[in-house]
């Protein structure tokens, strides 16, 4: 067990008539260790303990973990299948009856059949996410390219970690979220954080950032806001939104200007030094300035602090992730570290913040539209011989690659797909351009959803299958170190719901693909043969067992054997995961947003989370008190820039782009750029800022460019309703 | 080994966490006792949480007619008891701090009584437990006497056991804000 100056010995809190059940929270990429309390009378969970020793977070958790707990029986729990006859309610909450399971299998069966004899395996497609375990991302991918055999399967990651994926490739060929465990940060000397509003989407990280302060090191936040992290940063670099490329290169130029490179790791262990050092010429402080509207002074001083540190970590997330040159900035920033040595060694490297709980592990495994389990690759004619062998079908058999996320719309529009399995998302708010999304949705032949409440997305469903909450099945997630941990059961399924694994093997069993799938009759089955299958990839979990997880307080992975221990700390060897073992510097042109504000659309529009809620918010919305805590959007806006619009405090303002519009209150406040405003994005139906987001992708990610486009208020709102 | 509360207001990052923490904890009714304020919304986003301070000779218990608050041995003040407490509110204008909140469908006041099932047995209470930036902290008195050291007290005193507040406190608040007489590595 690892402990740190953070850990304590404490003995929880048993009440009669209670259990503990060591679990880790539903939400994000942390994955807060905790206790849920479950009633031994009634076998139902009733609340949350901490967890003092797991070392990630020693107990602490923010208001999302505290409250998660309350998903699970809650009142808005779908408990038995439901069946829409009627199409033309389809984008609305009207028309469900409850059914059986077999009437919706059958009528899935039927539905998916017919579609496919039609129009071709292809005209299925899937579309599914990574708040759920390893097991089950696993199995989604199988589930795609072997019951249904289509080539369309793709991710909500492409919303969230697909730059973070995609730089890291580039960089050093492998990729791992976070080159060093968590239980690093708080002994750096310097940590410069892009990106990512650490107070409010990853809190328990929290005191750890606050201890490098008060051990005297230091805090390098970019943010186009003052956000909680950033206003007690040392220097707060304050850039204009979508301009992180330019900041990192000129950041790169400094540090090779002033002598911080480390001439004998560049030599030895990296490529494309010299190209950038020649690319980032041009990035002076004053141009880097001009585009960045960051003070050259600060980033001076960021690049100084940066440089004298004897260790340091690079961080970012999705504020220079969701771009569409994203996985550009993830490779600029990382630069950094490359260029200084400052990784491969403890208390320095790289991390990306993951955003949701399987973010890491459930990118890995073959949800992805070119990825097979163990991080294999559909294109690599070998690895599609080695899972053929391994499911027992033939290579031929296997799809081709198909596309990514938001292109998956694009090819419902075009009537290319006209079925959808989805689960475990909600892309009727999470996905940009929400009006074009909703109306793909809505134009589906036939669409099945599984969830275990009503979303959004829900509403455009034929069949709503009930899943089953986090805390009602087993399996194992990987966090955002890389650390792959059990989530337990604590309670079993309510009403007749079902953890998807079992759902897709019945549905396969339906689609007379039971052979591949039958076997599998238990969590432990689905887990096994998971392991087994990443056995040889790069993502390799067949030593992680769920014994030595719990031994070892989680398993770092690469592990290979059940001797492997596991691999906390990344390129200890200096061995980088290409070829020739060299990590590679990129040089990288600056490419401004692919909307530019201009006289009709002058502002700019970034969106991002509050500490409340969690991605579309289905489930944080249905906690009271976390929709108590927010109850609704807003839009932030500097006082300077709202008084040019004679607009005040608390008064509705309707926000505009090429792509759609919506009413949000407004928020006065003096930490945000004045040519910026904020929309948090957890919010649904009318009050969805995805309805004005651009869906630019990055050309590498496919990630949309959430974080910054064009935008206009309006002042004048005939009707509220 | 006796804890206290310790609170370094400059770390808050307004998750209120502790109050969603404040309703999981046994006794409390799932109804949170403490407060997290904005401390200038309009122009950054400083928060801070005002958490019952635990008085040694508290105005709350004073001004009770009743009797109604009493006083743990570890020195908790505590929620007002159902069968003494007449529902006079005295004890909610008589706080300084406001903490004392009103049930009026009860008629009964109900605070802050540090997780008093938790902290009787030495577990810390569920505000410190859970807050993420160590805000909230459960210490014991040597490091609570080292953190005193490490900063510049007024009159070597903490900022809330002033004579002009209600003098000693068993919770400690640190307002010179941690990062008073830091020296930067480099
Ligand atoms: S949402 Fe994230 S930070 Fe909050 S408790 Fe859950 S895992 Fe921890
Ligand atoms: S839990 Fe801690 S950081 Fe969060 S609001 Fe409370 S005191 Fe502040
Ligand atoms: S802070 Fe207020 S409620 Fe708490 S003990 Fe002191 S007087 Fe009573």
């Amino acid at each position: 067990m690892q402990r740190d100056k953070f850990f304590r010995e404490i003995e929880n809190l048993q009440h009669p008539n209670e259990t503990l059940v060591k679990t880790h929270c539903s939400y994000c990429g942390m994955q807060c260790g905790m206790n849920l309390r479950v009633d031994t009378r009634t076998n139902k969970i009733i609340g949350v303990e901490p967890r003092y020793d797991w070392p990630v977070n020693v107990g602490k958790m923010c208001p999302k973990g505290v409250t998660a707990y309350q998903q699970t029986n809650h009142d808005d729990r779908i408990l038995k299948p439901l069946i829409r006859d009627d199409k033309s309610l389809k984008g609305t909450i009207k028309g469900f009856r409850e059914a059986s399971w077999d009437e919706a299998y059958d009528l899935i069966a039927k539905n998916f059949q017919k579609l496919q004899q039609a129009y071709g395996k292809d005209s299925l497609s899937v579309f599914s996410g990574v708040s759920m375990t390893n097991e089950k991302c696993y199995l989604t991918g199988k589930f795609a390219r072997v019951a249904l055999g289509t080539r369309y399967i793709d991710y909500n990651g492409r919303f969230c970690m697909s730059s973070a994926a995609g730089g890291f490739l580039r960089s050093f060929g492998v990729d791992r979220g976070s080159t060093l465990p968590w239980t690093d940060l708080h002994e750096t000397d310097c940590l410069f954080i892009a990106g990512s509003n650490t107070a409010e989407c990853h809190p328990t990280s929290m005191f750890r950032v606050w201890h490098v302060q008060e051990r005297g090191g230091y805090l390098i936040v970019a943010d186009p806001r003052e956000t909680p992290i950033a206003r007690r940063a040392d220097v707060h670099l304050d850039l204009r939104p979508g301009t992180d490329l330019a900041l990192a290169n000129g950041i790169l130029n400094l540090l090779i200007e002033n002598g911080h490179v480390d001439e004998q790791f560049v030599n030895n262990h990296t490529n494309g030094f010299e190209e950038t050092k020649e690319l980032v010429k041009q990035f002076t402080p004053e141009y880097t300035s001009e585009i960045t509207g960051v003070l050259p002074e600060k980033i001076i001083r960021a690049a100084e602090i940066y440089g004298k540190a004897p260790n340091a970590v690079v961080m970012f997330a999705r504020g220079i992730e969701q771009q569409h040159k994203g996985v550009d900035n993830v490779s600029a920033y990382t630069n950094m570290a490359l260029i200084t040595g400052k990784i491969g060694r403890p208390k320095s490297g790289v991390a990306t913040f993951t955003g949701q709980g399987n973010g890491q592990g459930g990118r890995e495994h073959g949800q992805k539209s070119d990825l097979l389990p163990g991080y294999r690759k559909l294109t690599n004619p070998q690895h599609v011989k080695e899972v053929s062998e391994f499911w027992g079908i033939t290579p031929e058999e296997m799809p081709e690659p198909g596309v990514s996320a938001y292109e998956m719309f694009e090819l419902m529009d075009q009537k290319v797909i006209r079925g959808l399995y989805l689960l475990c998302s909600n892309p009727a708010v999470s996905a940009p351009n929400s009006n074009f999304v909703r109306k793909a949705l809505k134009d589906l032949d036939f669409m099945v959803c599984s969830d275990f409440y009503l979303s959004e997305s829900a509403e455009f469903a034929d069949v709503i299958l009930p899943a089953v909450t986090w805390s009602e099945d087993e399996g194992t997630v990987t966090n955002l170190e890389g650390r792959i941990i059990k989530i337990n059961k604590a309670q079993e399924p309510l009403g007749e719901s079902k953890p998807d694994w079992q759902i897709q093997v019945e549905l396969a069993e339906r689609l007379g693909r039971g052979k591949y799938f039958s076997h599998l009759k238990t969590a432990v089955d689905v887990a096994d043969e998971f392991r087994a299958a990443t056995k040889g990839g790069y993502a390799d979990y067949s030593g992680a067992t769920w014994d030595k997880i719990e031994k070892q307080d989680g398993v770092f992975w690469p592990c290979k054997s059940e001797e492997d221990e596991g691999t906390p700390h990344m390129f200890l060897d200096k061995k980088f995961y290409h070829p020739d073992g060299k990590a590679k510097i990129c040089a990288l042109p600056y490419r401004p947003p692919a909307e530019e504000p201009d006289e009709e659309y002058p502002l700019r529009l970034t969106t991002g989370r509050v500490v409340y809620h969690y991605l579309s918010g289905n489930q944080t919305r249905r906690i009271q008190f976390l929709r108590d805590m927010c109850p609704e959007p807003y839009i932030e806006i500097h006082p300077e820039t709202a008084a040019k619009y004679d607009i005040k405090h608390e008064e509705l303002v309707r926000l505009y782009t090429r792509r759609g519009e919506a009413i949000y209150k407004v928020k006065i406040i003096e930490a945000i750029r004045k040519d910026t405003v904020f929309v948090p994005y957890h919010f649904g139906h009318d009050q969805s800022i995805n309805l004005l987001t651009n869906p630019a992708l990055d050309p590498i990610s496919r990630m949309p460019e959430f974080k910054a486009c064009a935008a206009q208020i309006d002042k004048s709102i005939k009707k509220v309703h | 080994m006796k804890k206290r509360l310790y609170i370094e207001l400059e770390n808050c990052i307004g998750c209120r966490s502790c109050l969603a923490a404040c309703t999981q904890c046994g006794g409390h009714e799932e109804r949170n006792r403490n407060y997290v304020y904005d401390v200038n919304p309009l122009v950054n986003r400083q928060t801070m949480p005002l958490m019952c301070l635990h008085c040694v000779n508290p105005a709350c218990a004073r001004s009770c007619p009743a009797q109604a608050i009493q006083i743990h041995e570890t020195g908790a003040v505590l929620s007002a008891l159902v069968e003494k407490c007449i529902g006079c509110q005295n004890c909610t204008i008589a706080c300084p701090y406001g903490i004392p909140k009103f049930d009026t469908e009860q008629n009964l006041m109900y605070k802050c009584d540090l997780c008093i099932d938790r902290t009787k047995d030495g577990i810390p209470p569920m505000c410190a437990s859970v807050c993420p930036t160590n805000t909230l902290q459960w210490l014991t008195e040597e490091e609570i006497e080292a953190k005193q050291q490490q900063f510049n007290l007024d009159n070597g005193k903490w900022v809330t056991s002033m004579q002009y507040l209600e003098n000693e406190t068993n919770v400690k608040v640190n307002l010179p804000g941690i990062l008073q007489g830091v020296t930067k590595l480099f």
